[in-house]
């Protein structure tokens, strides 16, 4: 029982981690429609500048996060405006552009740090929270709050504020949205934005737990699209509850089946999934063809 | 021109109502321009058939080449976006590999059977997945790919799991292992030549113009009759078919394999999308060029730079993607059909 219990508690953790790289994936994929292979690239580069700002400032990662993620997202901005905007009807082209940019991105890292793998030195990754039988890494904990409190957050700015009911008014409806007078240039320009800046912040979280690597982002690209696709595109609480999903699956799998398995199991339940219920657990039947639909 | 009957095949017909209007020349010329281009691409092999190195890249043009033309039959022709080609590629790549080591068979005999294995595999994969448009499409065939390399490293006794399958060098035509470099180009330069056989056939063919409109209108197909999902499943299974042949040609030629080198997405899945789209995705032709365009330039990337600072080749190659993408949608083909409409344009008159 005990065994079972830590498990679970491991894949929900686990679940917090996938959700936090997936919160700016489901902004860009699940709500604007832009397929960005490039996003784990934008977590790695999160982990990156979470590393320098350490070892050349000194900087805890809870803190350069604001320097970071803002810079990160700039990053999202300058991607949009001059490679997703040129293509942005066509999907099959942009795979192609953001695929180039993941390979650059990744390959540019290497050159840069020559393969050499890099961790934050310090403590923030070893502290253990003991309840009971069951030990909780208090980073990773931590990092579960945090995609709790961003997904609270996003769902709030999408639903309450004004400019987030113009992101959803632009997903469902690009030619109705801009004859109520949105900017729908600079709506998407903002999404793609705020995305990858979310890519950024848990780049930066996760440096205490994962050594970071110029291929790390493809770790995280699959896991992101399947948390999206499995959740319901976007859905803000479905790609939360994809997350956990993805992340106690792996965990059990991993756990009374094989390690070596565990990737492919949940790649088969994404497949099913995507399959049987293209829109995923929490979105809209038909929701995966909103916004494609659409030619102008 | 009197005789209407409609038996006969559709392409012909067109053919035979005006060239000009249908975009369609009649079966001699095609044949001619065919022959034209294979020997326009066997060229390079006549000429630096001396040279190990160059022969080596030519080669390698040759079978890249192939396989790109065979994922430009449901990529391009059908429009259906797969970047799980791998999957195949690896059907085909450790038949091979596990048949001739554990069971002495040839290669020749295994090809085919292969084929066929993964040609089955492609459609029983796809029936679903063609449910899915666009991009999810493309995800899920990733998601495939994925899944065939985690288990090519988990089942280690059938595959070698990460130490791979090494095939001991026993020349001769029957094993397909050839002591002269030039050996293994021309039946490089044989694969491409079928495959691009392949295309032109298609081009003309019934199931080709069905392929096409799925790919341009799927509903509009399906309002004038067209079984969508048989079209697609059938090129699918035409491009699986061919794709598995060049895994086994790629692993008698490298004569090693194991999950890294079959199923790295940019090394295969993505690499052959990439191939049709610089050359020209949905052309005969693009396919070939875009790979006689970056093989080479990969290689010399690799010599030049890569010492010097590891990753960077493949940093341009994402650099190059991203502009081809951006600029040059219909690939060197397009842009060359637009020079032409051009020139016509500016100084062909009103004629």
């Amino acid at each position: 029982m005990d065994q079972i219990l830590n498990v679970l508690v491991m894949g929900l953790l686990l679940g917090g981690v996938y959700g936090l790289v997936s919160v700016g994936l489901n902004l860009i994929f699940g709500t604007v429609r832009i397929v960005n292979f490039a996003q784990g690239e934008l977590v790695m580069f999160g982990m990156y500048g979470s590393y320098y700002a350490y070892n050349m400032l000194g900087m805890s990662p809870y803190v350069s996060v604001f320097l970071v993620a803002p810079a990160v997202g700039l990053l999202g901005v300058l991607i949009q405006r001059l490679v997703i905007q040129p293509l942005h009807n066509e999907s099959n082209m942009q795979i192609f552009a953001t695929f180039g940019l993941l390979m650059m991105f990744q390959n540019i890292m290497l050159a840069f740090t020559r393969g050499e793998a890099r961790s934050v030195g310090g403590d923030f990754g070893t502290v253990v929270i003991e309840i009971g039988d069951i030990k909780i890494g208090a980073v990773r904990l931590l990092t579960f709050v945090i995609t709790t409190a961003i997904t609270i957050g996003l769902h709030l700015f999408l639903t309450r504020t004004i400019t987030g009911k113009s992101v959803r008014a632009v997903t469902q409806d690009k030619r109705a949205a801009r004859t109520m007078g949105i900017n729908v240039e600079k709506t998407f320009l903002m999404t793609f934005g705020i995305g990858a800046a979310l890519a950024g912040l848990a780049g930066v979280m996760l440096t205490p737990i994962y050594s970071i690597t110029p291929g790390v982002g493809g770790n995280f690209i699959l896991a992101a699209f399947a948390v999206v696709v499995l959740g319901g595109l976007g859905s803000v609480w479905g790609a939360y509850l994809g997350g956990l999903i993805v992340g106690v699956v792996e965990a059990f799998a991993g756990y009374y089946i094989d390690p070596a398995l565990r990737h492919a199991i949940w790649f088969l339940i994404f497949l099913v999934v995507l399959i049987i219920r293209p829109a995923g657990l929490m979105g809209q039947v038909g929701a995966e063809e909103v916004g494609f639909r659409e030619q102008n | 021109m009197n005789k209407t009957n409609a038996s006969r095949p559709l392409a012909e017909r067109a053919a035979a109502v005006a060239p000009e209007v249908s975009g369609l020349e009649s079966p001699s010329t095609a044949l001619w321009r065919y022959l034209a281009l294979m020997g326009l691409a066997g060229l390079p092999l006549v000429f630096l058939a001396k040279d190990p190195y160059w022969l080596n890249i030519i080669a390698f043009t040759y079978l890249m080449g192939g396989l790109a033309a065979a994922w430009n039959i449901i990529g391009g022709f059908g429009g259906q976006f797969s970047l799980g080609h791998g999957v195949f590629f690896g059907i085909g790549a450790y038949a091979t590999a596990v048949g001739t080591t554990t069971y002495g068979a040839s290669p020749w005999l295994i090809m085919v059977p292969a084929a066929l294995a993964a040609a089955a595999v492609s459609m029983l994969i796809s029936w679903p997945t063609f449910r899915l448009r666009g991009p999810f499409f493309a995800i899920a065939t990733m998601a495939f790919n994925e899944v065939a390399f985690v288990l090519a490293n988990h089942f280690d006794s059938f595959t070698g799991g990460p130490r791979g399958i090494m095939i001991p060098f026993k020349a001769g035509f029957a094993n397909m292992i050839f002591k002269e470099r030039w050996q293994y180009a021309v039946l490089m330069f044989a694969f491409v030549a079928l495959v691009i056989g392949v295309s032109v056939w298609l081009r003309r063919s019934r199931l080709g113009y069905y392929l096409l409109a799925v790919r341009e209108d799927e509903d509009a197909a399906r309002a004038c009759g067209i079984d969508v999902l048989a079209i697609k499943l059938k090129g699918m299974a035409l491009s699986a078919f061919l794709t598995a042949m060049g895994g086994t040609l790629f692993t008698m030629y490298l004569r090693f394999i194991d999950p890294p080198t079959l199923f790295t997405l940019q090394d295969v899945g993505v690499k052959f999308a990439l191939l049709s789209l610089i050359g020209g995705v949905g052309t005969v032709a693009g396919p070939l060029l875009g790979a006689a365009l970056i093989v080479p330039f990969e290689n010399f990337l690799r010599a030049e730079l890569a010492n010097a600072l590891p990753g960077i080749n493949l940093a341009i190659l994402g650099l190059l993607m991203v502009l081809a993408a951006l600029f040059m949608k219909r690939g060197v083909v397009g842009a060359f059909e637009d020079l032409v409409a051009w020139v016509k344009r500016k100084f062909g008159g009103r004629s």
